[in-house]
């Protein structure tokens, strides 16, 4: 089972789990402290490269599609002229909300629900709601505010404010080849973007996705759809890849004998690719993944220190046949099964964090993809270090006095 | 975004919207936009681009029939009648 696109990364990436490591997960503080989440917003979150959309998402001039995240609103735009657009939805004049609709198209200009400016697709102002009430403007410093925007592979990332990560094209690098193989910026939308509201710590629901060990446990579908063949890569310069192939068998479950049944060959994927499931995960939030049929994205983001908000899309090939419909719904529907299964485990896991007598994590090796998650925590933020919960007050100027003296 | 010129593609495309057959969603906006447009050319006066904002919520609201409700003079522009639709 071993690809030939496991070994170009392996010469690539140093994915090799160390004989001795420290098995530990972060400190059960770190999972309610109020300070930390705040911390974690502004130099994780907005700091780092998160997905907004597809660009399918957006395919006309005009189209739009809206994406909040920690306080933070953007509005990603397709201008006149074709080009992938991003702003703060936010209205110059006082600061409202410019886009209300989480998607849509606004043919000819933005206009706030407020007072009425007008913006054109471009960003500049266009005009102010009886501009007769204000002086001679100077329209070019009333537009819109950009936002940092990358498309990679016909995903949308933004980055709200600058951070230590390099371009995603950048980042994505050992992948690159073989993600390029999927055709991703050429899929297009299914069901839309799904979004969820999960009673957890964001990093519980992180923990349970970065490490395969409880597969063959919790996610019967996985299991027999691509069993022991599932191996996870850690994460190596802020990103981890995970997959499975396919198992001879015929498949025990429904859904998964069908999808095995129907799942065919497509044209465009070199053969190793063409029976496999493939996960890139991207720090600190974001995973990409993919399947012969679809691409898909999905995130979580801090609301509270003990709820998280989860998102997420699904995209197809533009042209698909009956049976790749029907491949596609089955996927979607083992999909789904494993999100149900992997948001009880994260319930149950974020439940411990509160408990005084709770150790903390000893961790598999099957799980150092957990361990390296962490280990990118720490060298962002090393308050993570610290066993006991330092006090709320102090948190943010403990953090960056260790960030100083380089204690990671 | 350059200054509007007149009788360049963006202006008839403008001049579309602007007498874009009442009733479809977004429309309101999309004629309030336009009205912005050519109120920046000293096409249009101000108090007809207030009846076009107060229109711009509500697609099926001719600003026509508001303009006319209102006493406030139709814009300004030579066209206004000869290319507008009928609903
Ligand atoms: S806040 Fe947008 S027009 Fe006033
Ligand atoms: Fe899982």
């Amino acid at each position: 089972m071993e690809s030939l696109a496991c070994k170009m990364n392996t010469n690539v990436r140093d994915i090799a789990i160390p004989n001795d490591w420290d098995r530990r997960g972060l400190p059960g503080w770190c999972y309610h402290s109020p300070a930390l989440l705040e911390l974690e917003k502004e130099k994780l979150f907005k700091t780092h490269w998160q997905i907004a959309c597809h660009v399918s998402d957006i395919p006309e001039a005009g189209s739009f599609q809206c994406f909040d995240m920690c306080d933070e609103r953007a509005i990603i735009l397709r201008d006149p002229n074709n080009e992938v657009r991003a702003y703060y939805n936010i209205c110059r004049h006082r600061g409202s909300r410019l886009v209300v609709k989480e998607q849509g198209t606004c043919p000819n200009a933005l206009i706030c629900p407020f007072h009425g400016w007008v913006y054109n697709l471009d960003g500049t102002l266009r005009g102010p709601g009886r501009p007769e009430s204000f002086p001679q403007m100077d329209k070019s410093k009333f537009g819109l505010r950009p936002i940092e925007m990358e498309v990679w592979q016909g995903f949308v990332f933004v980055r709200f404010r600058p951070g230590p990560q390099p371009s995603v094209a950048e980042l994505m690098r050992p992948f690159e080849e073989e993600a390029a193989a999927y055709k991703m910026d050429q899929h297009v939308p299914t069901d839309g973007i799904w979004t969820e509201k999960s009673p957890v710590n964001w990093k519980s629901v992180r923990d349970v996705d970065n490490e395969g060990y409880h597969v063959a446990m919790a996610h019967p579908a996985l299991q027999d759809l691509y069993g022991s063949t599932y191996k996870d890569e850690p994460f190596v310069d802020g990103v981890s890849r995970s997959d499975g192939e396919f198992t001879p068998t015929k498949g025990r479950r429904w859904a998964v004998r069908n999808y095995k049944k129907m799942s065919m060959p497509q044209s465009f994927l070199p053969e190793h690719l063409q029976k496999r499931w493939l996960y890139y995960g991207i720090f600190p939030n974001s995973v990409i993944a993919v399947t012969p049929e679809t691409v898909l994205f999905y995130q979580e983001f801090p609301v509270a220190t003990g709820e998280s908000v989860l998102r997420s899309a699904t995209y197809r090939n533009e042209t698909e046949n009956r049976q790749q419909r029907a491949a596609r719904y089955l996927a979607a529907r083992i999909d789904r099964e494993t999100v149900d299964e992997d948001i009880q485990l994260t319930i149950w896991s974020n439940e411990a964090m509160a408990s005084d007598s709770f150790e903390g994590f000893y961790l598999s090796d099957l799980e150092y993809g957990v361990r390296s998650h962490h280990d990118h925590l720490r060298k962002v933020l090393p308050i993570y270090t610290l066993d006991d919960a330092p006090n709320e007050d102090e948190l943010s100027a403990l953090n960056t006095s260790m960030q100083h003296t380089g204690q990671t | 975004m350059t200054p509007p010129k007149p009788n360049t593609v963006e202006f008839n495309k403008q001049k579309t919207i602007l007498y874009a057959r009442v009733g479809p969603p977004g429309s309101g906006a999309a004629r309030y936009a336009a009205a912005m447009y050519f109120y920046n050319m000293k096409l249009m006066p101000v108090e007809m681009l207030e009846i076009y904002r107060r229109c711009s919520k509500f697609d099926d609201e001719d600003p026509n029939d508001l303009a006319t409700y209102e006493g406030v003079q139709d814009c300004l522009l030579d066209f206004s009648t000869s290319l507008r639709k009928k609903t």
